[in-house]
């Protein structure tokens, strides 16, 4: 076998490959497929926070905000606990990022509201003065796709498994059941509802109307993303 | 004199001598550094060591002669003795096994870098010195505190000056705004302001003594301009009729009944960072974050402003 072997070099470099790569599988590969599984608290993202998750990245929010809390106690102190990989189950692509022009936003959700986003969204330098933030005017009037989001739910739910229309432990013990509609008109509804949730926050008559007309600003749909980030 | 000991110390001397051109015949000099002194002294050695390496071995090759059994195995023709295993080494590889054996199933377990630990010990430590550093921290240093960390974390929304941006934010430069006590007495209001459960009815439940029946719309719009404006002015009546009983005659709330509406109090402001906020202007996300001296140093911070 070793005499074999060493006649020839091609299946000798094999063997040697194998035998290296095999500490390595077993080390990393059962904590990686364990560290990768949702944690509690870590839900699909439903349709109309999807819908805002494709405005995110038409924009290019991600060019300058990172998605990832490094443990740093300079880091969690600012943006609460840091990031786990679990949390990133339903994200693709995730969108950590390795530029912070602005701050990170992964947890943006704990601690900004629907209606600081509007104002932000609207001038970013009124709410934070010296910011080099730009105005983001045309998400006002825009429309979100809602009927993308809803493809990219069939997709993951049927090839990855994402668990639509079922119970997910959320962290103070309940469960929480990420509707996802049936056909495109069942999803457009409830997109919808939750948009509607979302406008009566807000402050802007033509987003409020838009919504009561049963359309969604791009707006709605991003801060929706934006207060789902936790 | 064996004509490779010669070549030896030429090849020292040429070395030697090229090394102390490059050092002393250059501006630089060693300067009297210690490090630069430690540079040539490596180099001086290094030059005399590799030469008579260099020397033995190829002394050995020159007049050495190799003996003993061949293995059965040959590549190219070129063989390999049997012979044994040197002593030293194999102590050495038996060593490194047990080391192995040890390293994989207690040293890297047991002792292994965690990130993750490394990030909880800053933190407690960082706890721990924060909270000797500031005990006992009161007046003017705790004011101080709550304007860095109010100035960290609720500029954002509040502004520098506290003034709400134009009303994007509360103005925390005065208790309450007009606008918020109509929305609070017309819609009534569940903040946990008192850290608990405490809803205050909305118009439908508030009651004038004075006339007997429920707060009219001219009476709203009188009282809130009256609360607004540091209770004072018009409205007085309405507020003892309506108001005082859970307020107080003075506004400033009574305990465990309503929270105080002329004034803040740092307890008040600490359980609004507690449980976030819901009004008029919006929503104020809870700061869960901050510690509890951050907490009530803010609240000392608000509540100087309105000295």
């Amino acid at each position: 076998m070793f005499h074999w072997l060493e006649k020839h070099p091609f299946f000798f470099a094999v063997g040697v490959f194998v035998v290296i790569a095999f500490a390595g599988l077993v080390e990393i590969l059962p904590n990686f497929a364990q560290a990768s599984r949702p944690v509690i608290g870590t839900a699909p993202y439903s349709t109309l926070e999807l819908a805002g998750r494709h405005v995110y990245i038409k924009n290019s929010c991600n060019a300058c905000h990172s998605q990832l809390v490094r443990p740093f106690k300079s880091e969690t102190d600012r943006y609460g606990h840091y990031s786990l990989s679990g949390e990133y189950a339903y994200d693709r692509p995730f969108l950590w990022g390795s530029k912070r022009t602005g701050p990170d936003l992964w947890r943006v959700g704990n601690y900004r509201t629907t209606d600081w986003h509007e104002n932000h969204m609207k001038n970013p330098a009124s709410v934070v003065p010296g910011s080099v933030m730009p105005a983001y005017k045309w998400m006002f009037s825009n429309k979100a796709d809602i009927n993308t989001a809803f493809a990219e739910q069939l997709t993951v739910a049927q090839y990855f498994s994402v668990p639509y229309n079922q119970s997910v432990p959320m962290k103070d013990g309940t469960t929480k059941v990420v509707k996802m509609g049936g056909s495109v008109a069942e999803a457009n509804a409830i997109a919808l509802e939750e948009a509607k949730i979302i406008a009566a926050d807000m402050k802007d008559q033509d987003v409020k109307d838009t919504v009561a007309r049963g359309e969604i600003p791009e707006i709605v749909a991003l801060i929706a993303y934006l207060n789902s980030l936790k | 004199m064996n004509k490779l000991y010669l070549w030896g110390i030429i090849i020292i001397a040429v070395m030697l001598g090229a090394t102390y051109l490059s050092v002393g015949g250059s501006k630089g000099g060693l300067n009297g550094d210690i490090v630069n002194m430690l540079a040539v002294a490596g180099a001086v050695s290094l030059v005399i060591i590799t030469v008579f390496v260099v020397v033995k071995y190829v002394r050995q090759m020159q007049v050495d002669s190799a003996s003993g059994e061949l293995l059965k195995d040959n590549w190219d023709g070129i063989g390999e003795y049997k012979n044994e295993v040197p002593t030293g080494w194999a102590v050495m590889f038996l060593l490194t096994m047990v080391w192995g054996m040890w390293y994989f199933v207690i040293g890297y377990p047991v002792n292994a870098y965690s990130q993750i630990g490394e990030y909880n010990e800053d933190v407690a430590v960082h706890n721990s010195k924060f909270e000797t550093k500031y005990k006992d921290i009161t007046g003017e240093k705790l004011v101080e505190m709550g304007e860095s960390v109010f100035l960290a974390e609720c500029k954002v929304c509040h502004g520098i000056s506290a003034d709400g941006i134009d009303g994007a934010a509360a103005n925390l430069n005065k208790r309450i705004d007009e606008k918020s006590v109509k929305h609070v007495i017309e819609k009534g209001s569940n903040n946990k302001l008192l850290g608990m459960e405490m809803p205050m009815p909305d118009r439908n439940g508030l009651l004038n003594a004075n006339t007997g029946a429920l707060i009219t719309d001219a009476e709203i719009e009188t009282v809130s301009k009256f609360v607004a404006n540091k209770m004072s002015g018009a409205g007085a009546d309405i507020f003892a009729g309506t108001c005082a009983a859970c307020h107080g005659e003075d506004g400033k709330g009574l305990d465990s009944v309503a929270p105080s509406i002329a004034t803040y109090t740092p307890t008040l402001v600490s359980n609004v960072l507690t449980h976030g906020k819901k009004g008029v202007i919006g929503v104020m996300p809870k700061f869960d974050r901050l510690n509890d001296k951050q907490k009530e140093a803010v609240g000392a911070y608000i509540t100087s402003l309105n000295k």
